[in-house]
């Protein structure tokens, strides 16, 4: 165990340093620089060189990689190019945000879908498919339901029409209601697709293991129906449960990013937005490797994950 | 295993159970005095006057200095600022009567003519590295008399340096100890003279400005400036119906200012801001001849197109200057809806059959229904306009190039001098400058440099309008709309006049309780 983690943990580095590496060099292939994004309308020529030297944009690109890489050892993630911020401040505040869309998100569409998934499976095990039908009906118009329509749909009929929820605001840490008023409707937006996805998923495994025999030991040793699917039945089912969970988790990391836009929460996904749109490429770059770390580690904890779900997992 | 599903569950629960029975809470009660919400609609860059950018940052620092000279917020008149009055015999040497008593924000002092100084400098140090260092270049000396006089040398007559001193950008007057003070900071802790001050600052989500107590005209109505960042159009177009906010910094879809304007809001505008521009490159062999740039004007109903899909943001527009510029001409060539002419012209030109030709625009606005329109239009005379989408950044740097067949350009400016040298002398040629057009005729750089070294109006006036008539010849850009600026609000806010910089000034703006 400890030798697979050592052997994870290096190969986490490599990959993490080959996506460092990458992001570097692509960044500065994209046409355009923090120089001419900020200047816009309003500056050319001379004044937009001054301004390039200004934000050490002229310096060679081999001296700006391996002065990135020294900081980031160190720990110093830097400033951004253009507004002269820590980024390490910025992730503080951004992280949190993104981090508790993520995981209320997780948690109400787990808490939805696999009772809802298992309870289908179970009825089609049964003979009675109405519950499927209506099932993958709906898991199929909410997956063709695009994010961002959903999204002002919900402001529409939530904020404007019935006034439950707010579509603006400050969010602020000490008045946790007013956080969840927040971000209920983002989390809301986002469970509705997790649940599509995981209900199925959900479905097909434990479908597949109502049929095997020690399901039928189960029942015959006189075991309820609801122990039996619980007990036996899901927890046998769980491996792809907890891989497609572990996955989402890392989408949701990355893909908030029009809901972030929408409901004007300034998240992770707001943040790489301004990034991109502003060319700066250290505030870009930095993201880039929180993201991959962040993936990297959900990918351990899955892998750690499965080995609780089943001791039969040898590493 | 059971102990863990089961204790998952339960924080699962807890967390749903807390999403879902949130009562509403009412927001702290702010301390007394009246605080308003605006809408802000994208991440603040900093409020620098050497290195501010983009209108939104521009409103902010707007509020926050003084220049010597401002702008009306409802006539566009340049008015006295600091400066209560001054003096210029030749237009070379300007002589400023600062006002006396005028405070810095954050117990900074008083204002006096040493921080001018110091001001103006600090945008000339090569040091400072702003972008804006050029608009002063011509200065060639700076004394104060006394503590309220300054006497400014130029190298050549300037009959519009009160623009260049005026609240915007390099005008705008700084403390040299306030900047010391903030070293590396001065984006984030600015400090001036004007009626707000900057008190805090979250740059993913908001910016609150106070009332400066000790400001010259006296304190603003409202304490508290809530400046909340909403991105999207439709979020801010609920956030102010639901009584989020209740002024809109600029709204720009028209189907939201129809939706506002029905539900009684205040529309509050600017009419004429800016002119977009067809920017012609003549290296492209068709678009050399002007009579092809003439055609291209006569081949597009620039009128219908405005009217079927943004009246209330922009109508069509036949000069690169506007109506309320003091120097302004409708003497010039106007090239009305005209298909036939379009096609003589083009067959006079020896392209009976018409040309093709590439138009640069950003990925992020895609090709928008006016363009589409457009390309219609010109398709019906032969001319086929085929659209090349890039990103933003990309755009901006290939238009700054001049790397490109055409492009748009808008040109948000108050000083018409500066519009026609920047688009038409050659020594603004694209890269160094913003002439992507490569226009370079004799006649009109003499007359530009001829009306700027004139002193008496109605001489400079006769100048300038020669210059616009023989640009409306040349057609070297097709000028295609103005547009106008919507800052919609609730029916009790008043006092919003959107300035022809596109800015607020919030010392006139009220909230009734």
């Amino acid at each position: 165990m400890t030798e697979y983690a050592a052997k994870k943990f290096l190969q986490m580095l490599v990959t993490v340093l080959g996506i460092v590496t990458l992001v570097f060099f692509t960044l500065r292939l994209i046409p355009g620089d923090a120089a001419s994004a900020m200047a816009g309308d309003t500056l050319s020529g001379e004044a937009l060189e001054r301004l390039r030297e200004q934000l050490g944009l002229d310096a060679p690109l081999p001296l700006q990689y391996f002065g990135y890489l020294g900081d980031l050892l160190r720990g110093d993630l830097g400033e951004t190019i253009t507004t002269r911020i820590p980024i390490a401040e910025l992730l503080f505040r951004a992280l949190p945000i993104t981090l508790s869309i993520a995981l209320a998100t997780i948690v109400l569409a787990v808490l939805i879908s696999i009772p809802l998934g298992t309870l289908a499976a179970f009825m089609v095990h049964k003979g009675r498919r109405w519950l499927d039908n209506a099932l993958t009906g709906a898991a199929m118009v909410i997956d063709l339901m695009p994010p961002f329509w959903t999204a002002l749909v919900l402001l529409l009929v939530f904020s404007l029409g019935l006034g439950w929820f707010p579509a603006s605001g400050q969010l602020n840490w000490n008045d946790p209601s007013s956080i969840m008023l927040r971000l209920a409707l983002p989390v809301i937006v986002l469970s509705l697709s997790q649940v599509a996805t995981l209900a199925r998923i959900t479905r097909t495994a434990v479908l597949d293991v109502l049929n095997e025999d020690y399901v039928r030991t189960a029942r015959s040793l006189g075991w309820s129906e609801l122990r039996v699917l619980f007990r036996h039945a899901l927890k046998n089912a769980a491996l792809p449960i907890a891989t497609v969970v572990g996955l989402s988790f890392g989408n949701l990391l990355g893909g908030t990013v029009i809901v972030e836009f929408i409901f004007t929460i300034p998240g992770v996904g707001n943040l790489l937005i301004t990034g991109i749109n502003s060319r700066d490429y250290q505030l870009v770059q930095t993201l880039i490797v929180v993201y991959a770390l962040v993936f990297v580690l959900i990918n351990f904890t899955t892998d750690l994950v499965y080995r609780a779900l089943d001791p039969r997992v040898q590493f | 295993m059971t102990g863990t599903i089961a204790r998952l569950l339960a924080a699962g629960m807890t967390a749903i159970a807390a999403l879902t029975m949130v009562v509403a809470t009412t927001p702290a009660a702010l301390a007394q005095g009246k605080t308003m919400t605006v809408r802000f609609y994208d991440d603040p860059a900093g409020f620098d006057p050497a290195n501010i950018f983009r209108i939104e940052n521009e409103n902010i620092a707007f509020n926050i200095f003084s220049g010597l000279t401002t702008y009306d917020g409802v006539t566009g008149e340049i008015v006295p600022d600091l400066a209560t009055s001054w003096e210029t015999a030749n237009n070379k040497t300007w002589t400023f009567k600062l006002r006396e008593g005028v405070q810095f924000q954050k117990g900074y002092g008083e204002m006096t003519a040493a921080d001018v100084i110091y001001s103006f400098n600090r945008i000339k140090d090569p040091e400072t590295g702003s972008p804006y260092e050029a608009e002063l270049a011509g200065i060639v000396s700076m004394a104060a008399p006394d503590p309220y006089t300054v006497v400014i040398e130029l190298d050549a007559p300037n009959g519009n340096f009160l623009h260049t001193v005026a609240n915007y950008h390099q005008g705008q007057i700084v403390s040299q100890k306030a900047i010391e003070d903030a070293a590396d900071q001065v984006r984030w802790q600015p400090v001036g003279t004007g009626p707000y001050y900057l008190d805090s600052i979250d740059v993913s989500s908001q910016i609150v400005l106070k009332r400066h107590e000790d400001y010259y005209k006296g304190p603003a109505p409202i304490e508290t400036l809530v400046f909340n960042i909403i991105k999207d159009e439709a979020t801010a177009t609920i956030a102010l119906r639901n009584g989020e906010v209740d002024l809109v910094m600029r709204s720009s879809q028209e189907e939201n200012l129809a939706t506002l304007e029905a539900e009684g809001f205040t529309m509050n505008s600017v009419m004429n801001y800016a002119v977009a521009l067809m920017v012609l490159n003549p290296e492209h062999e068709a678009l050399a001849d002007r009579r092809v740039r003439q055609a291209i004007a006569h081949a597009v109903d620039f009128e219908a197109i405005s009217q079927a899909i943004a009246p209330s943001l922009q109508q069509a527009h036949y000069s690169m200057l506007m109506p309320w510029m003091d120097v302004y001409t409708d003497e010039i060539a106007i090239y009305r809806y005209d298909p036939e002419k379009a096609k003589t012209l083009l067959a006079e030109a020896g392209y009976p059959d018409g040309f093709t030709f590439r138009n640069l625009s950003t990925s992020a606005q895609g090709v928008t229904e006016v363009q589409q329109f457009q390309i219609d239009y010109l398709s019906q005379v032969g001319i086929t306009m085929e659209m090349e989408l890039v990103d933003t950044p990309t755009f901006n740097q290939r238009r700054n190039s001049g790397d490109f067949d055409s492009a748009t350009r808008l040109l948000p400016a108050v000083n018409p001098d500066m519009i026609l040298f920047s688009f038409l002398h050659p020594d603004n040629l694209v890269p160094n400058g913003l002439n992507g057009a490569r226009y370079d005729n004799p006649k009109v750089t003499e007359l530009l440099e001829a009306a700027r070294a004139e002193a008496d109006e109605a001489t400079a006036f006769e100048l300038y309008k020669q210059v616009q008539q023989m640009v409306a010849e040349d057609l070297p850009y097709v000028p295609t709309y103005a547009n106008n600026v919507f800052w919609p609000s609730k029916p009790e806010v008043t006092g919003v006049h959107i300035n022809y910089l596109a800015q607020v000034d919030f010392w006139a703006v009220d909230i009734a309780e």
